[in-house]
């Protein structure tokens, strides 16, 4: 009997959950497609995975972990399937969460946007006391705390958040009203704001802490439902889900912060292309991920995803660290259309899953991205999904015919290619603004793209910015699952205090700094994490005095002393400079949060695993409008290449999922690994 | 020549592009957090004739008057001839076709091989320009000279060369020259990223075809927005709004307006309009025709492509020397109070002619205050705010509940972040019951904002308005409250007026704000009975004492 040597990464789409399924014993790799199953998405996870034993031959005790990535949470939110919730707040403040931070982002619009409103007005109440801003303690809370504990156990909610002014700078009162509540109500989902996001600014704060009050009865289901799924099946391997900082989280721990949860969909996709560029020695990279709808864009600038402290769902701030992500709603769905002036549009409008493209035959009238690369023969209408669902070539030109070629006076070909033109250069200013807004230069980036729609527009796109190196993941299918593989478990702590960068805030910054070192030890020592595998980051959110933003950077490890300031300064003045072009030696720097990731390593780093191409089968060639023209060009089948091999553009590659295309000037090599890298061969191509 | 329908939208997205870089060039390189959290700045593209062909989104105020100020610069300072390769032009005078002397507009023609092709621009509201008070918010002024340094269109950079001559008087003449300093350097850095980006399209596509593309998008704009306006019934609506008043003077001053469509055509007349304040409440010809702009925009439902082919089909007529085209040297300074209103006056106008699209009137003011603090130990600091109200209702939606609206767009700073930097503690930031105007829908509600001081001592300073004249309701619905101020100390409560200035702070004084609700849509007997008694459960309106 050998010790458990699978691993397991699982990944539950809207359609499919994606399996990938390593040995470390034998290094062989697997993936695996199984339907998922929305009522109860454990159901088919727990499938998935009696399948892979099965086709794969290993026992269910051979299993070591199980690593999964899950949009419950993010669903939950989206579709408003969250249980009743209240609200305390300090007395005088219980409006914060409505009143937002005011600006608007269609500055046209007459009539007012629907805006979340997760807990109505009834249903928040003002407690009594008041905590100041440096942390003492302004008026104490009193009996009139017993009402308000009255009032939400006679609301008759589920969740209740907590989120008092300053409760950051100090807890106590926090604290108090939750003991009290639990005591007087002993089922509710109480969540705190100074666990959730300890933070300053407390419309954020409080947005964060109800989102996570709402999410934790919901995730709570959902980790019942799967423990007992797992049970009754007989695995008994450790299982993490994945947090949208692209890191592993206990199932405890996942139940009292599901708030991590939220986002962490794209998060696999980064992390595989944060691994692959390093693999491949390619430092900076941007990641782009192209399906129906939506363009994501996440960069890798020197070997490292970036990553932001807060992000967006619906509308509402969601302040926990997670992976930068940009997205547009340009897909192989989006919509072409002349609009009542004339002018030709694409997208955002998509013709999603449903009724999806003309060419799916399911009710779709307007042409989109996709029935035009099909027109333009770079998709093969037999091949597609591997020829298991035809498309109705016929049907796509009527529609880009009625709908964009004779309203404009077009000839067909250059209504469909325009079409292309136009969701390209939409494609690579989306990347050009998320790297000109970190003051970096696309051609200091490779392209890497993955996700099912990507592959036909990568070369084009990379032309465009003159961008030289683009780079096709083996199997972009499965690439988020592979991703996840590579997770390790990831804590987030922080701590709020503004504190000048000066000799005298040594103290409280060391005192700060061992709460947190403490804290992430506490965490690492409930995940059972050995001392030889932990790590732990800290890093400063620091700003000049008075500015309104702030900049993150690392914190060398120790206790902190004369020098240490001095290297913060020299940190964040070197990426002031990327970021903003000036820094300004006179001014004060202030610490405004300091923060701590607190890594259990479940990796090995792992060799990249090894590629055998199937025997090469007949080259064949198809007409492809391709460079401004009808081409006889070679069409070959990705997982025939062998390593090595060289292509020159133009040139199509199929695979099941998706298609790439290599336009002229591009030639495309496979490395060892069966990841594809093409370059453009005369030279910078702007 | 007609260009490439493809070509056309890979341009036009292009010159957005070019804008929107120049946007992301101000904010990172910026200095003041007038820019960096306030976002007060605008950047645009103009062709080479000077015509607006693209705007990067940010305040409606700024981005529809650059066009004007240009035209005005070109008609009588500097002709577009004389404006060279390398050259920038900069003005920040009202009486120049600028808005109030904040505001700095910068100009830079791009050349490509000799030929002019486009025009870059940024606006950036500078932290001071000197003058009677800080900000540039003089509340005493009744001339334009007591609102700070004023610059007429010059060259600050003639053929690649600063003027540093120049730079160093105006730097003399503003209390931070060195946040001044910085912002202003971004401004020009802002210009070169667009001229940057000018002469690369220039290059790929040629500059024929950027001319044609440019002259096709306005083109187009102006297709856009007179199919709206065609669809809209022909005639005269009239509607009228208030300033509460400008502080020196009593009495509140009228705005005036008749909006005549005809065929594609609409002309707005402000004669009716009250004769120019005494007090900084005035508005410059191109504060106006901005609220024009904007109003007319967005009543049009004309969101896609914003340029200067929008405002081809609008005549804007306002007398000389009036609220809404004042003459020098009237003062300026808080035009942001007239601008709404006209804002507000031009929709309810719209009202008559298409009312089941037209909301009632919002809040209608920026609720702009500032405290002069003297610390115990002799330290100075200022402390500047900004505050907003509730939306006018839908005729099919409650109006939204304290959200910028109208003329321009904003963020809120946080208490903790306030209470962190400067000596006050918040006893209440809530929306304010009872302040949306009843209705079939009902208004948003306003905002209440109170207050403690703690420091040694204080000068309270505001811009307020709309505490007598109210945000309207339509179709039966009634006004939101109006605004109001206080102060109390030691249990007495006195309430203050919309323009007040100066008045001492003492260590525990409450300082009470509250801002307007909007107007209701509808007659309130016809509201849902559903939606009545939901807004007595939240609180959103003050029930009957039972």
């Amino acid at each position: 009997m050998t010790s458990p040597h699978i691993r397991i990464a699982v990944d539950i789409g809207g359609t499919f959950t994606d399996l990938e399924v390593t040995d470390t014993a034998s290094g062989a790799a697997h993936s695996l497609k199984s339907p998922t199953t929305p009522d109860d998405p454990a159901r088919g996870l727990n499938t998935a995975i009696l399948l892979a034993a099965e086709t794969h031959g290993f026992a269910l005790s051979d299993i070591a972990l199980i690593l999964h990535g899950t949009t419950i949470a993010t669903n939950a939110v989206l579709t408003r399937n969250l249980p009743s919730g209240a609200l305390i707040t300090t007395a005088g403040f219980e409006d914060v969460l409505e009143i937002g931070r005011h600006a608007r982002t269609d500055i046209y619009a007459l009539k007012g946007p629907d805006r979340a409103l997760l807990i109505p007005r009834r249903h928040r109440f003002g407690a009594p006391g008041r905590i100041g801003a440096n942390g003492e303690e302004v008026r104490p809370l009193d009996d009139t705390l017993e009402v308000v504990i009255e009032q939400v156990a006679a609301s008759g909610v589920a969740a209740c958040a907590i989120c008092l002014i300053n409760g950051f700078a100090n807890p106590a009162h926090e604290i108090a009203i939750r003991d009290r509540l639990a005591k007087r109500c002993p089922d509710m989902a109480i969540s705190c704001s100074h666990e959730v996001s300890p933070e300053i600014r407390e419309f954020e704060r409080t947005a964060t802490t109800v989102l996570n009050a709402l999410l934790m009865p919901v995730i709570a289901r959902y980790v019942t439902k799967l423990r007992h799924r797992l049970s009754e099946t007989g695995i008994t391997a450790p299982l993490y889900l994945i947090q949208s900082n692209g890191g592993a989280i206990a199932l405890e721990a996942a139940v009292q912060a599901p708030v991590k949860l939220l986002l962490s969909g794209p998060s696999g996709g980064v992390l595989a292309a944060e691994r692959l560029a390093g693999q491949l020695g390619l430092p900076n990279v941007v990641g782009v991920d192209m399906g129906g709808t939506s363009y994501d864009v996440a960069i890798i600038a020197d070997g490292v995803r970036t990553v932001v402290t807060q992000g967006e769902i619906d509308g509402l701030p969601v302040r926990v660290p997670m992976v930068e992500m940009h997205t547009i709603g340009a897909g192989g769905g989006s919509i072409a259309f002349v609009d009542p002036s004339g002018r030709l549009q694409v997208g955002p409008r998509s013709a999603g899953a449903v009724p999806g493209p003309v060419c799916y035959g399911r009710g779709g009238t307007e042409p989109t991205v996709t029935d035009v690369n099909l027109i333009l023969g770079r998709l093969d209408a037999a091949a597609f999904l591997g020829g298991t669902f035809a498309l109705n070539l016929n049907a796509a030109r009527v529609a880009l015919d009625k709908n964009v070629a004779r309203p404009l006076s077009l000839e067909k070909d250059r209504a469909a290619s325009g079409i292309l033109e136009v969701v390209n250069a939409k494609l690579a200013a989306s990347i050009k603004f998320s790297l000109f807004a970190r003051g970096l230069d696309p051609r200091d980036f490779a392209l890497m793209s993955f996700g099912g729609a990507g592959g036909l527009h990568a070369c084009e796109v990379a032309g465009e910015l003159g961008i030289t190196t683009v780079v096709f993941p083996r199997d972009p299918s499965t690439f988020s699952a592979h991703g996840i593989l590579q997770s390790d478990i990831l804590h987030d702590a922080s701590r709020t205090e503004i504190l000048p960068l000066t000799g005298e805030s040594l103290p409280a910054l060391n005192a700060m700094a061992d709460d947190l070192r403490a804290r992430g030890a506490a965490l690492l020592d409930a995940d059972a994490m050995p001392d030889d595998r932990r790590t732990l980051t800290l890093t400063a959110d620091l700003r000049y005095r008075g500015q309104a933003f702030e900049l993150m950077v690392l914190v060398p490890d120790g206790v902190a002393d004369e020098a240490t300031l001095i290297t913060l300064r020299e940190r964040f003045e070197a990426l002031h400079r990327q970021r903003f072009s000036f820094d300004d030696p006179k001014e004060a720097v202030e610490l405004i949060t300091l923060r701590l990731v607190a890594t259990g390593h479940l990796n090995d780093g792992a060799a990249p695993l090894a590629f055998a191409a199937r025997p090469a089968r007949p080259r064949q060639t198809r007409a492809v409008h391709v460079d401004g023209k009808w081409q006889d060009i070679p069409v070959l089948q990705q997982d025939s290449l062998t390593p090595g091999s060289e292509i020159t553009g133009p040139a199509v590659i199929e695979q099941v999922y998706t298609t790439m295309l290599l336009t002229g000037g591009w030639t495309l090599t496979v490395t060892p690994t069966g990841d594809l890298i093409a370059r453009h061969t005369a030279g910078k191509s702007q | 020549m007609t260009p490439d329908p493809v070509l056309l939208e890979i341009v036009s997205a292009a010159l957005v592009s070019a804008a929107e870089e120049m946007s992301v060039t101000v904010w990172r390189t910026s200095r003041s957090t007038t820019v960096r959290e306030l976002l007060d700045y605008s950047t645009a593209v103009f062709d080479a004739n000077g015509r607006n062909v693209a705007q990067a989104a940010r305040m409606p105020v700024h981005l529809n008057s650059m066009e004007l100020c240009l035209q005005h610069v070109i008609a009588h300072h500097i002709p577009l001839e004389q404006w060279n390769e390398g050259d920038v032009i900069v003005t920040n005078d009202p009486y120049c076709g600028g808005q109030h002397l904040p505001d700095f507009i910068a100009f830079k023609p791009v050349f490509k091989d000799g030929a002019r092709i486009a025009i870059t621009c940024v606006l950036i509201h500078h932290v001071d320009v000197g003058g009677g008070a800080a900000g540039g918010y003089n509340a005493h002024a009744v001339e334009v000279f007591q609102e700070g340094l004023r610059l007429p269109p010059v060259r600050i950079v003639r053929a690649g060369e600063m003027q540093d001559d120049l730079f160093a008087t105006i730097l003399q003449n503003v209390r931070e020259p060195e946040t001044f300093r910085g912002d202003f350097l971004s401004q020009l850095a802002a210009l070169e990223v667009g001229a940057r980006a000018m002469r690369r399209l220039a290059e790929r596509y040629g500059t024929q075809t950027l001319t044609a593309t440019g002259a096709a998008l306005l083109d187009h704009a102006e297709t856009a927005m007179r199919a709206a306006l065609s669809a809209l019934p022909d005639g005269t609506y009239r509607a009228e709004d208030f300033v509460d008043g400008d502080g020196l003077e009593q009495g509140a001053k009228r705005i005036s307006v008749a909006l005549t469509i005809s065929g594609s055509d609409i002309a707005l007349d402000f004669t009716g309009t009250a004769d120019q304040a005494k007090g900084p409440i005035n508005a410059t010809l191109a504060t106006t025709t901005s609220a024009v702009y904007y109003a007319v925009i967005a009543a049009c439902g004309v969101t896609g492509t914003v340029n200067a082919g929008c405002y081809r089909p609008i005549t804007v007529t306002a007398p000389a020397g009036s609220l809404v085209n004042a003459a020098f040297p009237a003062p300026v300074s808080m035009r942001m109070l007239p601008g709404h209103k006209i804002a507000v006056a031009v929709l309810r106008a719209f009202a008559e002619a298409i009312p089941d699209r037209i909301p009632a009137s919002y809040y209608g003011t920026t609720f702009n205050h500032a405290v002069n603090i003297r610390h115990a130990d002799g330290r100075r600091q200022v402390y500047f705010d900004s505050e907003l109200g509730g939306w006018g209702a839908h005729p099919e939606r409650d109006g939204p509940n304290a959200l910028a609206a109208g003329f321009h767009n904003g963020q809120n700073t946080p208490v903790e972040m306030i209470e962190a930097l400067f000596p006050l503690r918040f006893t209440r930031y809530a929306l304010a019951p009872g302040s949306g105007g009843a209705g079939k829908m009902r208004g948003g509600l306003g905002l209440v904002r109170e207050w403690e001081f703690l420091a040694d001592s204080g000068l309270l300073n505001t811009a307020f308005d709309a505490f007598d004249s109210l945000p309207q309701g339509l179709a039966g619905g009634q006004p939101g409250r109006g605004g109001s101020l206080s102060v109390t100390r030691d249990g007495v409560t006195v309430p203050l007026a919309s323009k007040t200035i100066g008045h001492p702070l003492r260590p525990g004084d409450i300082v009470r704000m509250e801002t307007p609700g909007g107007g209701g849509h509808g007659d309130p007997a016809l509201r849902d009975p559903v939606a009545a008694a939901r807004d007595l459960a939240d609180g959103y309106v003050i029930g009957e004492p039972s």
